[in-house]
């Protein structure tokens, strides 16, 4: 076998093995051993096919309008209960360029709406403020959570932000996309660990500041694509620029390049060093496998999820 | 903002949880008692991380009339996060010692599973932790519980008042479980020994990362929840170097140079809590978990190996704890 190594070789070789593990319902599983489909990767599996010549994007699409919720929401997999969760936000951008989807995804922007993180709910902001101050936050600025009947968390609100700027048209009842949004950016710029980048949720706990991770910071960054002057997010963007070129881990190189991207930094290096990562087709893990792909069409993934460096 | 009845109830036990997270009486709430009639604990000696510790755990092993030959063994060490200087996560040399133990008593299959509770990339997790390298070198199969096939799988307690958790088919099909916490203090449960280590099945996928639900729905409810459901056949503790203070994270790390070993995840923790210079009484999950899951009594548990020693000082814990000092 002839060793590959440049970036069209690999994608290629990438898409047909993203292609091989398509289930017969037009999803995919999260791990390549698996059989049982699910939101995540299918999503990014979706947006990678998009415009490849490989796969069936149009059963990729078909089962994901199959699975959404009565509610407009996502189940993380088809039989999951049928509240929703963050996944959500993914579907309908994987469902962008389908114009007969844009019901669905009007019905799942309406659900996103409706999802607030807990602290979003005047009481809780009360117990943050006086009774639990452990976690120091505002939660007068808040965002997604993962789930309903939770709190905010960073990638769940990155997500919905680029989401909700997606808006298919300016239809009834998402007047308040603008103010929700708003809240959703100010959460992330409040959360930011003080030396830069994000944690999961919150940089500072018990007193201690959390230190950042990278595809977390990536996500956020990615949602802040707009905003690249305040200083919270050049100090994101420097931390992930000091960081990257030490990852060896492909699912966070991958996202370090789209983010540094969408912040017009350079990325070549960190392109080779992903190409010239082992084994990259035997990824057991699907997202992180699509994902790689979208690093290595950075252009198309960046317009993919409303992003314009 | 609406103001619902339903926020009421949850906002006041929310607000009296800072106060009662170690001294509530929860009501029963399981569905079965699952305590064996005795257990057995052995304490370990161990100074340091090395390649002989698969001879130590070998030893420490044959001391439990346990069988896995022909069994699937399934290792769930504590890996959560990576900060460098940190005692975070259970050893890799640990695992290794004791998968290589676990292989050596005849069992058909080792493999390491963990669902990182704060780090979504746990290829980068496995990789900055040393895991990555053992278990390429050793090929011991690793399975991502963020992200394996789910079974919705109903609960034998019901502390939390959830009626079912999706649960990874890893861990339900596989014939011997073994829990390998870090001895850790925790800053919203006390400590984090074998039952706190549970929290690790529960799939980030469908629960988020960090699985914020369980939080939500109480530490310690879930706790026992999820011992009830899913329950560790036995325990490897890594005391060799612990930690205290501001834990699971950011706490400071404890030369303590002890392993614990046992047959019943109760009578472990109630054990590493003692060895910490803390009152396992004081703990909820254990003084509740001593009703229905193990043993915390004296009488009931076989002490083998080391005898326990209370240190001169005890592990410090963050204010909210000091009640169990």
């Amino acid at each position: 076998m002839p060793t590959v190594t440049t970036d069209p070789i690999v994608l290629s070789t990438l898409l047909a093995e993203l292609a091989q593990r398509q289930l017969p319902c037009g999803g995919w599983a999260a791990l390549a051993s698996s059989s049982q489909p699910a939101i995540e990767p299918t999503c990014y599996s979706a947006l990678v096919l998009g415009s490849a010549p490989v796969g069936d994007i149009e059963r990729a699409q078909d089962f994901l309008l199959r699975t959404q919720n009565p509610n407009g929401s996502w189940p993380v997999f088809p039989g999951d209960d049928q509240e929703g969760g963050w996944v959500t936000s993914l579907a309908i951008m994987s469902l962008d360029d389908l114009v007969t989807a844009i019901p669905a995804r009007l019905k799942g922007l309406h659900w996103l709406m409706n999802c607030v993180g807990r602290e979003g709910n005047w009481f809780w902001k009360w117990k943050f403020r006086t009774a639990d101050r452990h976690v120091r936050f505002d939660p007068s600025k808040y965002g997604w959570p993962w789930f309903p009947e939770t709190i905010s968390w960073v990638v769940p609100t990155a997500f919905s932000i680029l989401a909700l700027n997606q808006l298919p048209c300016s239809c009834g009842g998402l007047e308040k996309v603008p103010f929700r949004v708003e809240r959703g950016v100010e959460m992330l710029l409040d959360r930011a660990c003080p030396d830069g980048g994000w944690n999961a949720g919150n940089g500072v706990v018990y007193g201690t500041a959390l230190a950042p991770h990278p595809d977390d910071t990536a996500i956020a960054l990615l949602a802040l694509t707009d905003r690249g002057q305040h200083p919270i997010v050049q100090n994101g963007v420097q931390y992930l620029e000091r960081l990257a070129p030490a990852l060896t881990a492909p699912w966070s190189l991958s996202w370090a390049i789209l983010a540094l991207a969408a912040h017009r930094q350079p990325i070549a290096r960190l392109r080779s060093s992903l190409v010239a990562l082992p084994d990259l087709v035997s990824i057991e893990d699907t997202s992180t496998l699509a994902l790689v792909c979208l690093a290595l069409d950075h252009r198309r993934a960046l317009s993919a999820f409303g992003v314009a460096p | 903002m609406s103001f619902t009845r339903r926020d009421f109830l949850i906002g006041s036990a929310a607000l009296a949880a800072g106060t009662t997270v170690t001294a509530p009486f929860l009501l029963p709430s399981y569905h079965s008692d699952q305590r064996p009639k005795r257990s057995r604990v052995a304490i370990l000696h161990a100074q340091q991380y090395s390649q002989q510790l698969d001879q130590i755990l070998t030893a420490g092993l044959r001391l439990f009339p346990i069988d896995v030959r022909g069994k699937t063994v399934l290792l769930k060490p504590n890996l959560v996060d990576y900060i460098p200087g940190n005692a975070i996560n259970t050893h890799p040399l640990l695992v290794l010692a004791a998968a290589e133990s676990f292989r050596r008593l005849g069992a058909k299959s080792v493999l390491v599973a963990e669902g990182p509770g704060h780090q979504r990339d746990t290829q980068l997790l496995l990789s900055q932790s040393g895991y990555e390298r053992v278990l390429r070198e050793e090929k011991i199969r690793f399975v991502d519980l963020n992200r394996d096939q789910l079974i919705r799988t109903p609960l034998r307690a019901s502390y939390t008042g959830m009626k079912d958790l999706w649960l990874p088919r890893t861990v339900l099909e596989a014939d011997f479980l073994v829990s390998m916490p870090k001895i850790k203090t925790h800053h919203w449960s006390g400590v984090t020994l074998s039952m706190k280590n549970m929290f690790g099945v529960v799939p980030g996928a469908r629960y988020g990362w960090p699985k914020n639900i369980l939080h939500w729905k109480g530490i310690q409810e879930s706790i026992l929840d999820l011992c009830a459901t899913v329950p560790a056949h036995f325990v490897i503790a890594d005391g060799i170097v612990a930690m205290e203070g501001n834990g699971p994270l950011n706490g400071t790390p404890r030369r303590f140079g002890k392993i614990v070993l046992a047959d019943d995840p109760v009578a472990a923790d109630t054990t590493c809590v003692r060895l910490m210079g803390l009152n396992p009484g004081r703990l909820v999950h254990v003084r509740e978990g001593a009703k229905f899951i193990g043993n915390t009594a004296a009488s009931l548990i076989d002490q083998i190996g080391e005898s326990v020693v209370v240190p001169d000082a005890p592990f410090q814990v963050v204010p909210e704890f000091h009640n169990l000092l």
